[in-house]
């Protein structure tokens, strides 16, 4: 760099410093989960995102990738656990039960979404969506933090 | 008394008894070697309703399915012959509204309590959406009014 000079403002700064740096929650709720620890996994590699730690505790993460059916028993749960990230926090709806109910459309046991219970960023579709599709999702909810349109 | 007798699709024997020797005939289906409870599962024919036991040996490697119709939706506990009967009765109470006399702890396995109706019934109303919510303590709280909570 030598003795080059960048100018930006310092939300730009703060926003691009959060968006390589958003931390998961580790938290399946059902099979799309599976897919999502693929993604976390060597082959695929979110670490290469700067999405490579899964904390344990919603104090310490950034993102909650809702992965798999909110059955109405786990909701207030899914809304606890949202309600006790720090902010800024993201949500990924993952999977097509999460972003509509998915195959269980009209059961009496399913939340029809899981933006019915926390605001949602991004919505991926599939069941289950590949990891590929995940890493997209994250490379899309990047772009938004960047622009600062995420986060709540 | 056995009222009906047969092969389900699968190949596997089945026998239909009446519900005053239910108990009679499973305790001497496990002496004859059927030490294993599979699964109970319940079925809703609209006229009546079907208790369906797969019974297992480990010994023997057979297997036989006991099915029972419960007039007035009760039926005596299997929890003295299989322990592993209680969850499965838990369970068929829970979504199908069967009660086990005789059960230690009947109340319901997968939906909190508080929850209206047995939703695996065919006559279970589907129009009026029921919400749970979680109190302070940690227990579930089950209302009609989607603003209540989340």
């Amino acid at each position: 760099m030598g003795d080059s000079i960048f100018f930006t403002t310092l939300e730009e700064l703060i926003n691009w410093g959060r968006s390589n740096s958003v931390w998961p929650l580790t938290f399946g709720l059902a099979c799309c989960a599976i897919e999502m620890m693929g993604t976390q996994g060597s082959h695929y590699d979110i670490g290469r995102f700067g999405s490579e730690i899964f904390r344990n505790s919603p104090r310490q993460s950034d993102l909650m990738i809702v992965a798999g059916t909110v059955t109405k028993k786990m909701a207030p749960r899914v809304r606890r656990l949202y309600e006790q990230m720090a902010s800024p926090r993201y949500v990924i709806a993952y999977g097509s039960c999460a972003t509509s109910g998915g195959p269980y459309q009209g059961a009496y046991s399913v939340v029809m979404g899981v933006d019915k219970v926390v605001p949602v960023d991004v919505y991926v579709p599939g069941c289950p969506p590949t990891p590929e599709a995940l890493i997209y999702a994250i490379n899309k909810l990047q772009e938004k933090i960047r622009k600062g349109e995420a986060g709540r | 008394m056995i009222i009906e007798k047969g092969k389900n699709k699968d190949g596997t024997d089945y026998i239909l008894i009446d519900k005053e020797s239910l108990i009679d005939t499973l305790s001497s289906l496990k002496r004859d070697g059927y030490n294993y409870l599979v699964l109970m599962s319940a079925v809703d024919y609209k006229k009546y309703r079907e208790v369906v036991y797969h019974l297992s040996s480990y010994n023997e490697n057979k297997i036989i399915v006991v099915k029972v119709r419960p007039e007035d939706d009760t039926l005596p506990s299997a929890t003295p012959i299989w322990d592993s009967a209680n969850w499965f009765e838990r369970e068929l109470y829970d979504l199908m509204g069967i009660k086990f006399t005789g059960h230690p702890n009947l109340k319901r396995i997968f939906l909190p309590e508080g929850w209206v109706g047995h939703p695996l019934r065919k006559d279970y109303d589907l129009s009026k959406e029921q919400f749970v919510n979680m109190n302070d303590d940690g227990t579930d709280r089950v209302s009609f009014d989607p603003k209540d909570g989340w």
